[in-house]
């Protein structure tokens, strides 16, 4: 079997059960800890027939801004620290004059949304990186 | 001139062009704090012509695994700024694909990774989040 570091061995990976793959705990609706964000006010996950889905609301000036749908990809999380094994995810959301690569996971019941913004326009504005916390709504 | 469109408040502003991310922060020999890591062990980071480089020394069973130089996109923390604050970067392996999406978190690296597998396989896919240290020792290997 072919690999590039050790962790590519690992036997969970072909263990469906023990790769934590299952990326239910993820779904939900989840709000921004930070009530005066600037960035995403919530963040949606949900499972539609094989695929799971995130949709965004950012926080505009003079409303939400729902951000296309982008389709999720479930990933399996081998260790971290603290012991902690919750299933991540992927998505990228394409809003036409910008891409928002993401990872979404839960660090201590905590949803995190790391946030990499490519400009695709001529603003100038520069290519950043974001962090925010949410819980989940009841 | 009409105001760019913005995705939320944090990216609505009209700046002057930023044609350089500086990329200072990032560049250097970072060791992983977990010395029983079974993934990457070190990473050198350097500038060569303008572009953010990686040369990445895996773990591996037998003993360290050169992945070689692939370069990588530099972002800030904002779109207002000119100053490097974290980098995404690919390598391609042909069997596999590792995405990496990095960020400097009080002066540690913290590097998450992204592995598919192309191959017949039948390995998921999976994710892994280190952080690093800067060091002052070289290595290359």
């Amino acid at each position: 079997m072919n690999y590039k570091q050790k962790s590519h061995l690992h036997p969970d990976l072909l263990n469906p059960a023990a790769a934590n793959l299952d990326p239910d705990k993820l779904l939900g609706r989840w709000i921004n800890t930070n009530w005066e964000t600037r960035g995403i006010a919530e963040c949606t996950v949900a499972r539609e027939g094989d695929d799971i889905n995130v949709h965004i609301i950012g926080v505009g000036e003079d409303g939400p801004i729902h951000w296309p749908t982008a389709l999720a990809t479930p990933l399996a999380n081998l260790e971290e620290e603290a012991g902690q094994r919750t299933p991540a995810m992927t998505a990228t959301f394409d809003l036409g004059f910008m891409r928002a690569d993401t990872h979404l996971r839960i660090n201590k019941g905590v949803f995190v949304i790391v946030l990499f913004a490519t400009f695709l326009d001529d603003s100038g504005r520069a290519n950043y990186l974001n962090r925010e916390f949410f819980y989940r709504h009841s | 001139m009409s105001k760019p469109q913005y995705a939320q408040l944090s990216d609505h502003l009209e700046v002057d062009p930023i044609t350089h991310i500086d990329p200072k922060s990032l560049i250097g020999h970072w060791i992983n704090s977990n010395p029983d890591t079974i993934s990457i062990a070190r990473i050198n980071i350097t500038e060569a012509n303008g572009k953010l480089q990686l040369q990445v020394f895996a773990v591996g069973p037998d003993g360290p695994i050169d992945w070689g130089i692939a370069s990588a996109e530099v972002f800030a923390a904002n779109p207002a700024s000119s100053t490097g604050a974290g980098f995404t970067c690919t390598y391609d392996f042909g069997f596999a694909e590792a995405r990496f999406q990095a960020m400097i978190m009080k002066g540690l690296l913290v590097l998450a990774q992204f592995h598919t597998f192309k191959d017949d396989s039948n390995r998921a896919s999976y994710f892994m989040r280190e952080y690093y240290a800067m060091t002052h020792e070289h290595f290359d290997q």
